[in-house]
């Protein structure tokens, strides 16, 4: 820690922008992070426009063509015949990549799919990330009792198997709060909630219940650390309040590796919200999702390729962006990682 | 094909190495074994061998096949044929009394030797089945206080049989009597048609009693298990396979042959990962996963495989008809009339099912025809259906918009969510309803769909047990009964119990018919208080070298298979 | 050393317990019942089922019965009474007495009736071990190379193709390449069996379907620890010291750069025998993960229990394994 940023902290804000812009600079640099923000920030307008493109609405069925596939999927996939090859495909170039087992446009489904996937991808990492900073933060700032009770609770959460956890929360949650909660009580505000978000409510707790705990960890661990450092000694030797030190010099500096943590973790999420699906716990049919799309499409993969093929390579690509911003991110932002250039 | 797969090899042969290893093709000789891929057993471990406990399909596969029963059912025909035992009845239908094949051995498969071996008692004279091992294998399961749900059916049609259920009686005073070695002697408590088939079910199969009290409750694992039928067990590996080998000293009958194979090897698998291994040869019999049917049809070679039987289910939709808007039989009506069933098989099901208007499937004893009483039948009719709820909606006074919306629950299923979602598009379209479709897990949706607050409109199946309509009519759907609930008007209710009740005593088989009409016509018609949708098919793949039968009730008869060795590659 | 361990096992059983309390109180608060099925158990059949497992006591009873059929030795008779609620994990023979020490009865499993969680476990735990192994081995036979190939070329077009892979691995769902493998290799190449379990050609596509997920986040995780471990000074040193690149990489860096590589190893071990799941429904495996998810469908409260207990122990097991290797692997860490 040079002599300047000792003198920064003597200010009433830390300069933690620089910092940021600086890392902000470092991840321009890199090119397959800037390319992950790309299809990030892709994906994001797809969902958030998700009414303008789809070509199609995504439940909207018309059993004649059901499984049906235009000329070219059926080319790309050499098992696929068409019916007028003695085949049993359909061919339908109304749909740009083919429709579903009820008729559905596949393209469209992916389309709308992209909401859910990005809810899944942000919302129960935000969640998590929120219970796990103030958790950790919590442990590393009281210390002593608290800390240890805490860290008990992580270590159990720790052990839990955390696929069991989830399935359970799920089984209990959609088995207690449904439609026949009586109105007004908690259990059917909570049923509500997750109907009128297509079921995904109970999968963003699951998830936050579940992942919290590394967070926790994390913060805690770079928290008791920063405490050590040169420039929070600095700052109490200043008479800067224990609280202040907290929030203001230590959580900028460990924001960095929790998101940098958390970003790296996003792919999970989203393979959860695939095998949830698989097992029957996934979002309320018809809504669409890329992980509901997979597994059913993926009891099918020998006859109709394309109806996991197509979802699963949107899937990819958010997760192999998700995977590049976050790799690029700890390279940026990772301080131990500065000069390695 | 050739080239196809050259392409493949090509392209993969460069990225996996280890691809190089061949699988080890076990040698089979001239053995007949049979490999069944998920068709016999299913998806999961078969859950029991005891067949006081038995209540599933799996179960009573391998059951079937190991302790034949006093009487069993032609899987064909679907009539009750002598199976252990021939049987008399008294003029007043109470008294059954079964002659038992004298000189079938207890036999048990010996791993070390990789024989079966005739069991002995501790005389070492061979042990024979006898009217004594029936008797104890009904008084375990009525009287073992173990919880067999089919103890309790078969309860309630002997002699003292609720009373022994339910431990206020010892045992001793069951209505089943050992006359002598090979006579058995059952007393009914009330007579009814299909009594020679509830004797000859699972439930009173012979039972070894001196292995149950050596090993208790593992005594149906490989190391002790004791059959008599055609087969016995060899091998289970749970989770995987359960295996079933020919009983050498199985005298074979008319009815049940001595078995043409050797060995028949059950696979536990998954629909998909079944027809991969039918597809590679790995396996002579597969079930057929609803994604793949296209394919199996279009394709030379597996359409020549693939068959389609009639099945033993029916499909249908349940009704919580205290719920508005569905308290009226109006709207229930309409709900009925606007499926198009034959659109939804062709598209949806695709296994060549029939469009169900009646409950009950037509294969039953007794069970009536729907083509045979059209008055009965509620039909389709978009155009009728939209009158109907018209009229509903003008009594109440309200529009469309105002009417409370209807869910649609089904348990976690992608064949039952595809049907589900198939129907909700069906009703919108033609009657412009909201219908919310609501999933859940199969043991919350059972607990739901059997409560006060059932959904509005529920999915629900129902199989055979025995090949009767009064199974179906009055075993679902009587008042005594109440598997289903339904809150029907309390005329119509009342009506139908007296039919259903009239007609289990009834032995004229058209007077029979006639009284299930008639229930049939307040449930599915009048009153609408259901809508059936298709009745099941059964599918599967069978390799062309197998001669087989085919059974019309969820269980097969692997005696009557057979392998032809030189055909098979 | 000895007294760290000593107080980790004691954790670790106070740890397990919270986690059997917590999942008996959710497990049990989850409507729907072991019994329930499409034909509904009339009262009296239930009543006999409930009474032969106990499940007609108080929940609270039922815990506490639970936990001491798990934690209280018992010294019998030397032959019990055939019974799927008398199956003792550890049974040894005290011959003094000519009495039986036994111990830890994890309960029935009340859908697959013969079985026990106890022998459910020792059917499907090797089964899933070996899996869970296979799959390891592919993780980090890929993995590490191509995270050491990424790091030392960084920003190449190595690092692309490298870490490209291994995305192109954890982005695709067991769900689908257990499938597409399948039925390449099983069903058109004929290569291998297209399902099974016994052979080493039944482990091959199992493994790999798991592995290869696995062995992207090895490699990114070995990427990241060795660049950061090839800037620490005494690399520098060496370095200077003019040391061959090779022997710096190969003896010094890779050394320490495996630590965070390590730490990872032991909670991977443990996820591939429980995450494994999709895997043995695809390729028909008869291992853990099948009970585990089934159990939950079914109600099978004891084998829920036990499956979870089991994964904890494992998790928990493997964690101290890890930090007693990075004792090892860095004598400048010491535990006290």
């Amino acid at each position: 820690m040079s002599v300047t940023d000792i003198a920064s902290l003597s200010e009433a804000r830390p300069k933690g922008d620089s910092l940021w812009m600086d890392g902000l600079k470092r991840l321009a640099r890199n090119r397959m992070a800037v390319l992950g923000v790309v299809i990030i920030i892709f994906f994001i307008l797809v969902a958030v426009f998700a009414d303008q493109l789809a070509p199609k609405s995504y439940e909207a069925q018309v059993l004649a063509d059901n499984n049906a596939a235009p000329q070219w999927v059926i080319d790309m996939f050499p098992v696929m015949t068409s019916k007028a090859d003695g085949g049993y495909v359909t061919v339908s170039n109304d749909y740009i990549l083919g429709a579903d087992d009820l008729g559905r446009d596949i393209l469209s489904r992916i389309i709308y799919g992209t909401r859910i996937s990005l809810a899944v991808a942000f919302v129960g990492p935000i969640l998590a990330l929120i219970i796990g900073l103030v958790m950790g933060l919590i442990a590393g700032y009281f210390g002593g009792i608290v800390d240890n009770i805490i860290m008990r609770v992580v270590d159990i959460f720790y052990a839990f198997p955390t696929l069991l956890i989830i399935i359970l929360m799920m089984a209990y949650f959609r088995g207690s709060f449904n439609e026949s909660s009586s109105q007004g009580t908690f259990g059917y505000a909570l049923y509500m909630a997750d109907r009128s978000m297509g079921g995904m409510l109970f999968i963003f707790i699951g998830i936050a219940l579940t992942s919290w705990v590394g967070l926790a960890r994390l913060t805690r661990g770079e928290a008791l650390s920063a405490r050590q450092r040169e420039y929070v000694i600095a700052a109490r030797s200043i008479g800067s309040k224990e609280r202040g030190i907290m929030f203001r010099h230590v959580l900028p500096n460990i924001l960095g590796p929790l998101i940098v943590a958390e970003t790296l973790t996003i792919p999970t999420y989203i393979r959860y919200e695939a095998f949830l699906s698989f097992i029957g716990l996934g979002v309320n049919r018809p809504t669409p999702s890329w992980g509901s799309m997979i597994s059913d499409g993926s009891r099918a993969i020998a006859s109709y390729p394309h109806q996991a093929i197509f979802p699963a390579i949107a899937l990819f690509l958010i997760m192999f962006a998700f995977n590049f911003l976050g790799d690029g991110l700890r390279d940026a932002l990772d301080p131990r990682m500065r000069g390695v250039e | 094909m050739k080239r196809r797969t050259l392409q493949y090899s090509r392209f993969l042969a460069l990225l996996l190495v280890f691809a190089l290893m061949v699988g080890v093709v076990s040698a089979q000789g001239d053995r007949k074994v049979l490999v069944d891929a998920g068709n016999a057993v299913g998806a999961s471990d078969v859950p029991t061998l005891d067949p006081s406990l038995a209540t599933d399909t799996s179960s009573i596969q391998v059951l079937i096949e190991t302790n034949p029963g006093l009487t069993r059912i032609n899987e064909v025909t679907l009539e009750t044929e002598p199976s252990m035992a021939t049987w008399t009845v008294s003029d007043d239908g109470l008294v059954y009394t079964f002659s038992i094949m004298p000189e079938v051995p207890w036999v048990k498969y010996n791993a070390e030797t990789d024989a079966v071996e005739q069991v002995l008692d501790e005389n070492g004279n061979v042990r024979y089945v006898t009217a004594e091992d029936f008797a104890y294998g009904i008084r375990r399961s009525i009287g073992g206080q173990l919880g067999s749900y089919y103890g309790g059916i078969m309860a309630s049609w002997v002699v003292n049989g609720d009373a022994v259920y339910a431990g206020e009686l010892p045992v001793e005073e069951l209505g089943v009597e050992v006359l002598d070695t090979y006579t058995l002697q059952i007393t009914a408590s009330k007579p009814a048609a299909f009594l020679s088939t509830i004797f000859g079910m699972w439930q009173a199969y012979a039972q070894p009693a001196w292995v149950i009290e050596e090993y208790g409750d593992f005594w149906y694992e490989p190391e002790s298990f004791q059959g008599y039928g055609p087969f016995t067990l060899k091998e289970w590996i749970h989770g995987e396979s359960i295996t079933i080998i020919k009983n050498p000293f199985w005298p074979g009958t008319e009815n049940i042959p001595v078995p043409a194979l050797d060995e028949v090897k059950m696979m536990v698998l998954e629909a998909s990962a079944a027809l991969a291994n039918f597809e590679a040869g790995a396996a002579d019999v597969s079930i057929v996963p609803l994604s793949d049917i296209d394919r199996i049809q279009a394709d030379p070679v597996l359409s020549e495989a693939y068959y389609v039987g009639p099945g033993s289910c029916t499909y249908i939709y349940g009704i919580n008809t205290a719920k508005p808007p569905l308290d009226d039989a109006r709207v229930r009506q309409a709900l009925s009339m606007s499926i198009n069933r034959q659109a939804l098989i062709d598209n949806v099901t695709k296994g060549g099912q029939q469009p169900a208007f009646f409950f009950a499937r037509p294969s039953l004893a007794a069970a009536p025809h729907q083509e045979d009483y059209p008055e009965y039948v509620l039909g389709e009719d978009v155009e009728v259906a939209r009158e109907l709820l018209q009229s509903y909606l003008d009594e109440r006074g309200i529009t469309l918009d105002q009417m409370e919306p209807i869910t649609l629950a089904h348990n976690e299923s992608e064949g039952h969510a595809r049907i589900a979602q198939a129907i909700q598009q069906m009703w919108t379209e033609a009657l412009g309803i909201t219908v919310e479709i609501q999933t859940q897990e199969w043991a919350v949706y059972l607990e739901t769909i059997k409560s006060d607050d059932a959904p509005q409109v529920f999915r629900y199946g129902w199989c055979l047990d025995y090949p009767d309509a009064h199974n179906f009519l009055f075993d679902v759907f009587d008042s005594q009964v109440r598997e289903l609930g339904i809150n029907w008007n309390n005329e119509d209710a009342a009506e139908f119990d007296s039919l259903v009740e009239q007609a289990m005593v009834e032995p004229d088989m058209q007077t029979r018919t006639d009284l299930y009409a008639q229930a049939e016509n307040l449930l599915t018609n009048k009153d609408a208080a259901i809508i059936p949708i298709y009745y099941y098919t059964s599918l599967n793949l069978t390799q062309p070298w197998v001669q087989r039968t085919h059974s019309q009730f969820g269980q097969e008869y692997f005696e009557k298979w057979d392998i032809d060795l030189s055909a098979r590659p | 050393m000895g007294a760290f361990i000593v107080r980790r096992m004691l954790q670790m059983l106070l740890v397990l317990f919270v986690i059997s309390l917590f999942t008996f109180v959710v497990m049990r608060a989850v409507p729907g019942g072991p019994f329930s099925s499409e034909k509904s158990l009339p009262p009296r059949t239930l009543a006999q089922l409930e009474a032969k497992y106990n499940l007609d006591e108080p929940l609270v009873m039922q815990y506490i019965h639970y936990i001491g059929d798990i934690a209280i030795p018992h010294i019998t008779e030397n032959r019990l009474e055939n019974s799927v609620l008398n199956d003792y994990l550890i049974n040894i023979y005290i011959p003094v007495v000519d009495r039986t020490f036994r111990w830890m009865n994890f309960g029935p499993s009340y859908k697959s009736v013969s079985q026990t969680v106890n022998s459910i476990i020792k059917d499907t735990l090797p089964v899933s071990a070996t899996l869970g192994i296979g799959a390891l081995l592919v993780a980090l036979v890929i993995g590490v190379p191509a995270g050491i190939i990424a790091a030392l070329n960084r920003n190449s077009r190595w690092d692309y193709i490298a870490m490209g892979v291994s995305i192109v691995g954890v982005s695709i769902p067991v769900i689908v390449l257990g499938p597409v493998l399948r039925y390449v290799f099983g069903v058109q190449l004929k290569w291998l069996p297209p399902t099974g379990w016994g052979g080493i050609e039944h482990i091959i596509m199992p493994a790999f379907a798991l592995g290869f997920a696995e062995s992207a986040r090895l490699a990114r995780l070995t990427r990241a620890s060795l660049l950061q471990v090839l800037n620490e000074d005494y690399i520098r040193t060496a370095r200077a010291k003019g040391l061959a690149e090779r022997v710096v990489v190969g003896l010094h860096a890779l050394k320490n750069a495996m630590l965070p590589v390590v730490t990872t190893i032991g909670p991977l071990f443990a996820f591939l025998i429980t995450g494994s799941f999709v895997a043995e429904l695809v390729f028909g495996i008869p291992g853990l993960g099948k009970f585990f998810v089934t159990s939950i469908t079914n109600r099978d409260y004891p084998v829920i229990m036990g499956t979870t207990l089991l994964l904890g122990f494992l998790v928990i097991v493997a964690n101290l394994i890890v930090d007693v290797v990075y004792v090892w692997l860095d004598p400048r860490i010491k535990y006290d």
